[in-house]
């Protein structure tokens, strides 16, 4: 067999493997929608997304799912908010500053972090930290927006900090050089040179890490506490979206209002991810065309 | 001649367990250009690095003798690197300019220092014309360093470096990744700024060594062979080794 028939071959086998991933999501789109759109000949986009009341059991059922948007908002801003500092200070200090065997140690912690089944977590956040809640703030509950952000960083930070490293990792030697020829300290050199050459990267770890966040499921079906309704604070529970789908699919009748609204949730969620993934990919875009230069 | 402004005693220099330097003892002269030249591999830039402790950023290295700057050995414990790095600037062979504007790329060293405090422009303006730079980057200082040419990114690199006024300027070949239009660019800025720096440049060229440098040591297996003024390495050198390496019999 020639090379030029063995190449054209390779070429349709792998061109085939690609095709049936990309089939395979296809069909999941095409069923989310013609599952999730006809509860839109009942109840319009506009109350649907912000209508402030959840009873899809009720007669006659109300399909607002606002209180689960910004269920899921909060959780993920909060969890956001933890986890970048630590994610990113972990990467820099992994990848510049720790000694080789610290380094190691690190990295492996985070990877076993990573690989914590996200039940075990939520396990934790149920047995440890709720109860922990509940008696030191005097609380109704321990099941909360502070429990749910807590555990849903801890599944954030490795995300954030592998890639975040890197991205630091990847800066050249050349700048750090630079940087050390003309006098700067290590400080300065992490804060002024290689923060910014790495800023596309870490913004991407960042986006990556709220998209892992927002999709998730068993965390906050266990942990934040399962209330529909908007929260006044941090010790209030909330439904995330992905929550609500998990906990009422069993019980929604196949093809009822209920169980198509629930498939509309899924659709929601998925603009939202989309939406998450688009961003970070505009973001290394940009940072890495005009970016090293204007910085 | 002992305006010497950095001499080295005794110098012995290793990577781990192997040895890249050897019993190096010589002098820099002030306000002078002295080429470093010899084969590759030689020990040319394990020497240049050692001048402003930039070895130091490379893990399992080791210095043994004395290397002395205004009479202090920069290998002093308590010496700090930082200090010895602000007064001896370095450029290195691949121009490396900072993904930053003109204008941040040399305003970064001085900013460090609080050099130029209150009056950055000036200094900017200074340090680039000082490169022969400014002519050509006057009306983009906003826009990055990175879309400048090769040529001019490496005068940018010893504008940033002038930018610290340092006493003492460092170069590792710095034309060999640039056309000869840049190169002569460049030499001509060496020529001009031997009246107000001492300036220790390696370099594979053997004219380029031959046009700028007053002095000119040559190094092989990290030995220093001969040193002396240029015109004599070129002319009639006392060792059989260094003029085969001149005359390009070897190397
Ligand atoms: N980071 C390093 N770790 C270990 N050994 C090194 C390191 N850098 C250089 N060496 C070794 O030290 C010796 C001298 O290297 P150096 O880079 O100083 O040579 P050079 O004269 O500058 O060569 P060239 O002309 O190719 O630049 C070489 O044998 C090299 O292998
Ligand atoms: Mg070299």
């Amino acid at each position: 067999m020639s090379r030029h028939i063995k190449e054209i071959i390779i070429k349709y086998i792998f061109f085939l493997f690609s095709l049936v991933s990309i089939v395979v999501l296809g069909l999941i789109v095409f069923s989310l929608f013609r599952e999730g759109l006809p509860i839109f000949g009942k109840v319009s986009v506009r109350d649907f997304i912000f209508g402030m009341e959840w009873y899809p059991t009720y007669d006659p059922p109300s399909f607002g799912i606002f209180p689960l948007i910004i269920g899921s908002l909060i959780v993920t801003f909060m969890a956001t908010i933890i986890a970048v500092p630590l994610g990113v200070l972990a990467a820099i200090y992994i990848s510049e500053i720790a000694p080789a065997s610290i380094k190691e140690i690190l990295k492996s912690v985070i990877e076993l972090l990573a690989g914590l089944p996200s039940v075990v977590l939520g396990f934790f956040g149920m047995v440890i930290i709720a109860p922990w809640l509940q008696e030191t703030f005097d609380l109704p509950t321990g099941l909360n927006i502070i429990n749910a952000s807590v555990i849903l960083a801890m599944m954030a930070i490795p995300t954030i900090s592998s890639i975040s490293e890197d991205a630091l990792y990847s800066v050249p030697r050349e700048f750090k050089e630079a940087s050390y020829a003309l006098g700067a300290t290590k400080f300065e050199t992490i804060i002024q040179v290689i923060i910014p050459s790495a800023m596309s990267g870490i913004s991407t770890a960042v986006m990556l890490g709220m998209a892992r966040v927002i999709g998730e499921t068993m965390v906050v079906l266990m942990v934040a506490g399962g209330a529909a309704a908007i929260p006044e604070s941090i010790f209030d529970s909330v439904r995330p979206m992905p929550a609500s789908i998990a906990a009422e699919m069993g019980e929604a009748p196949f093809r009822s209002a209920h169980y198509q609204s629930l498939f509309a949730i899924g659709i929601v969620l998925f603009f939202l991810t989309l939406t998450f993934n688009l961003i970070a990919d505009y973001v290394s875009h940009k940072f890495r065309q005009v970016g090293s230069g204007t910085l | 001649m002992d305006s010497g402004i950095m001499k080295l005693h005794k110098v012995n220099f290793y990577y781990g367990q192997c040895r890249a330097l050897t019993n190096i003892s010589m002098k820099f002269v002030k306000n002078k250009v002295t080429a470093l030249i010899g084969p590759s591999g030689c020990g040319k830039s394990t020497l240049l690095r050692l001048l402003n402790r930039m070895n130091d950023l490379i893990s399992g290295t080791r210095v043994e003798g004395e290397i002395l700057f205004e009479d202090k050995n920069i290998y002093a414990p308590d010496i700090d690197p930082v200090e010895i790095r602000r007064k001896i600037g370095m450029v290195f062979q691949k121009p490396n300019p900072f993904p930053k504007t003109i204008y941040n790329n040399i305003s970064y060293g001085p900013k460090l220092t609080g050099l130029g405090t209150g009056n950055m422009d000036a200094l900017v303006e200074q340090s680039l014309k000082q490169a022969v730079l400014w002519d050509e980057v006057k009306d983009i200082l906003n826009k990055s360093a990175m879309n400048l040419s090769g040529g001019q990114q490496q005068r940018l690199c010893i504008a940033r470096a002038l930018a610290m006024k340092p006493d003492i300027l460092l170069m590792d070949e710095p034309t060999s990744a640039l056309d000869p239009i840049s190169t002569a660019k460049i030499e001509e800025l060496i020529e001009e700024l031997k009246k107000n720096y001492t300036i220790i440049i390696v370099t594979h060229n053997m004219q380029q060594a031959a046009r700028i440098s007053d002095e000119t040591a040559f190094f092989y297996i990290g030995n220093l062979v001969e040193y002396n003024k240029t015109d004599k390495i070129f002319t009639n050198p006392d060792i059989k080794q260094t003029e085969d390496y001149i005359t390009g019999r070897f190397g």
